[in-house]
């Protein structure tokens, strides 16, 4: 684990405090996430207007039936960037998983679930002892994995009413207004997900931007990643750990 | 004042409006009041020929008797200008038993030219020549049906020049007439439902063979059915729409579910009245929708009702040669417009069934699945949310009252964030020791003494 440290302000002046960051996410996951951020938007806003058919702001959309055909048309290209992406990720994972290299902090564990109840605890009074986390809390995790499934049931679903008679060759008919269902009520569950979840942890809870500049700083790894920052310090010679907040 | 002007105005024109709906209502009221209820008028006095002024006796002086003199003989007859024969015999029995004989109508109120005897000379060009000059004759009194007729596809037709299109004769008849509706109901009479058909038919005899033995049809000439809908019911009767038309095959959905949605029809024979909104609810009939609300003047490329039923050929579902509910008839429909549909494919249409545990099982799982996992995943997110929320707030608020004291410290650094956040400085020099719990006891005991957590 190669921890660097760099000075957000290069000349440093009198009075002009440097903080030391820490990595968090690779310029590869940071490219993924730019993607499924670009595509879950288009996939969302095309789809949503599809599913709203009947109401006057979806109507004023799709006025005519050239333009139901470009909306599709958006929707499956940014189907594909999706889906390209899920099958990179995945690809990696297992390559990795291959190798022996498959990062596991991801993972859901039991701790994650008594963290869970014990954040609860602590938000309703029952405790006064607040969680500590480690890379990904438990709140991360069910982000991670709720999109993680969410993107599987809409790609399968997703693909199944875009070729609805390759798919009946090999499966009873049924399938097709399953999938539609399921694609239709699933990206309304996902776009919820998003937004009070997600888009809360991350933009009002504290203001996360780590996925884009790809570091946390160490008031934010003391803060909310407790436990990976102690294990980080730990790993470092006593030297670097004494010259916190030193560039270099 | 000027609102007393206004007001007087004002009452003045109320009055005026009053007084015009009530000539207006006088004026319109003999045309309609023979339009609506058909046939019901038996004054035949009040109707005064047009071209009396020319004329010494009153023409209707003419009577039946002296008119049948002459036409009443089998065998008068004219040459047309073209050489056609033209038959001038009329048999009374037509008609005294016409609707028009029964309500005491005489020839001449009709056949106006006629004002004295011998009356004036007749010629037309050919036999349907004839007829168009004598079918004027209808509109004198039936001038709401003859307007109606006017939109019509028939009037239409004539206008192009197609003069075997239908006018009023060549249905109605010329002499026999026929009563169509009970005058006491107003309802079509259960024989004139039959002869609609037979009517119909002595043009489109094609289209007739289909109707008569489908579902519809069967059900009319074998059992009387009042409830099968006849050709006008779907096609109209006066005003009869271009069934050819983008504007007629995207409202045709609404022609079938007229009666499809009734529950007092349907009931009768175990039918879903649902058919309507299933169809709406899956990928033909939304795109329908779509194209009735914003383009209908666009051929609409998906299937309507008939595209799968059959237009006038429509069978019972469970028919065992036509029936849709064999997978295999409805393959063949399928493949009209997905030839490389195969077995399974029919059944991604879910044929107007609501997914229930017996039908479309998976639907319906997949669907009582998210009945639950909405609820739960926006319930338990929600709550999650709304309590970190009120929790960042109210550590807000604390914070605020705890800064005096941080502004008085020497080395006040920290933004002041929260409790957690003192707690983990505490840890950056000492490392493994826990003391979240204290510190935060601390601070929720005594806002005064937070400052000793820093230590």
């Amino acid at each position: 684990m190669s921890l660097t440290s760099r000075p957000q302000i290069k000349d440093s002046h009198e009075g002009i405090r440097l903080e030391r960051t820490f990595p968090r996410f690779t310029i590869g996951q940071r490219w993924e996430h730019a993607i499924l951020l670009l595509s879950i938007t288009i996939l969302l806003l095309t789809g949503l207007v599809q599913k709203y058919r009947t109401s006057v702001w979806s109507q004023n959309i799709l006025s005519t039936p050239e333009r139901l055909d470009m909306i599709q048309n958006i929707h499956h290209v940014a189907a594909i960037l999706l889906t390209a992406e899920a099958v990179y990720h995945i690809g990696r994972a297992l390559y990795l998983l291959s190798r022996r290299k498959l990062p596991s902090k991801i993972f859901i564990t039991w701790q994650d679930v008594r963290d869970g109840f014990q954040m609860i605890k602590y938000l309703t009074f029952l405790s006064r002892k607040k969680p500590e986390f480690g890379k990904y809390n438990f709140e991360q995790k069910v982000t991670y994995w709720f999109i993680f499934f969410s993107i599987g049931i809409m790609i399968l679903s997703g693909f199944i009413i875009w070729f609805p008679i390759l798919y009946t060759k090999f499966l009873p008919g049924a399938i097709v207004p399953a999938a539609k269902l399921a694609h239709s009520t699933e990206a309304v569950v996902v776009g919820i997900f998003i937004v009070v979840w997600h888009l809360y942890h991350v933009l009002i809870e504290r203001l996360n931007l780590s996925i884009f500049t790809g570091r946390l700083s160490e008031s934010e790894m003391i803060t909310t990643h407790t436990i990976e920052y102690e294990s980080l310090i730990n790993q470092e010679s006593p030297v670097a750990s004494s010259s916190t907040g030193g560039a270099q | 004042m000027i609102d007393g002007m206004n007001r007087r105005i004002h009452y003045l024109v109320f009055l005026l409006m009053i007084a015009g709906l009530l000539i207006i209502g006088l004026a319109i009221s003999p045309t309609s009041s023979n339009a609506a209820p058909l046939f019901q008028q038996p004054a035949p006095t009040d109707v005064v020929p047009e071209n009396q002024a020319g004329s010494t006796e009153d023409p209707l002086t003419i009577s039946d008797e002296a008119c049948l003199e002459c036409h009443g003989k089998p065998g008068l007859e004219m040459t047309l200008d073209n050489g056609e024969t033209w038959d001038l015999y009329v048999n009374p029995e037509d008609h005294t038993s016409s609707v028009h004989g029964e309500s005491g109508y005489a020839c001449v109120q009709c056949h106006r030219s006629v004002s004295s005897y011998p009356h004036a000379p007749f010629s037309a060009a050919d036999s349907r020549d004839a007829t168009f000059q004598l079918n004027t004759a209808c509109q004198y009194c039936h001038t709401h049906q003859a307007e109606l007729n006017q939109d019509g596809v028939h009037a239409k037709a004539l206008e192009d020049g197609k003069r075997e299109a239908a006018v009023c004769v060549d249905c109605h008849s010329a002499h026999s007439v026929q009563r169509i509706f009970d005058p006491q109901t107003g309802e079509i009479l259960p024989e004139a439902r039959l002869w609609i058909p037979q009517t119909c038919a002595k043009c489109h005899s094609a289209i007739y063979e289909k109707y008569h033995d489908s579902v519809h049809g069967a059900a009319l000439t074998d059992e009387g059915n009042p409830d099968v809908p006849t050709c006008i019911d779907c096609h109209g009767v006066h005003n009869i729409a271009d069934p050819t038309t983008a504007e007629f095959r995207l409202k045709s959905p609404d022609i079938c579910a007229k009666c499809h949605t009734d529950p007092e029809i349907m009931n009768k024979y175990g039918i879903s009245t649902e058919v309507l909104d299933t169809y709406v609810a899956d990928f033909h009939g939304t795109t329908q929708v779509l194209f009735e609300q914003e383009t209908p003047e666009q051929q609409f490329n998906k299937p309507v009702c008939y595209d799968c039923h059959g237009v006038h050929d429509i069978a019972r579902t469970d028919d065992p040669q036509k029936g849709l509910l064999v997978r295999e008839n409805l393959l063949v429909r399928c493949q009209v417009c997905h030839p490389d549909a195969t077995v399974n494919f029919p059944d991604a249409w879910l044929s107007h069934y609501i997914p229930s545990p017996e039908k479309y099982p998976i639907v319906y799982y997949v669907d009582l699945f998210y009945k639950f996992l909405i609820p739960t995943v926006i319930g338990g997110m929600g709550l999650l949310v709304v309590l970190d929320f009120s929790k960042k707030l109210r550590d807000r608020l604390e914070t605020q009252k705890r800064i005096p004291f941080l502004m008085a410290k020497p080395a006040g650094d920290e933004t002041a964030e929260s409790d957690p956040e003192s707690t983990g400085k505490n840890k950056t020099g000492k490392g493994v020791d826990h003391s979240p719990t204290e510190a935060d006891e601390e601070i929720a005991v005594d806002a005064n003494l937070t400052d000793e957590s820093d230590d």
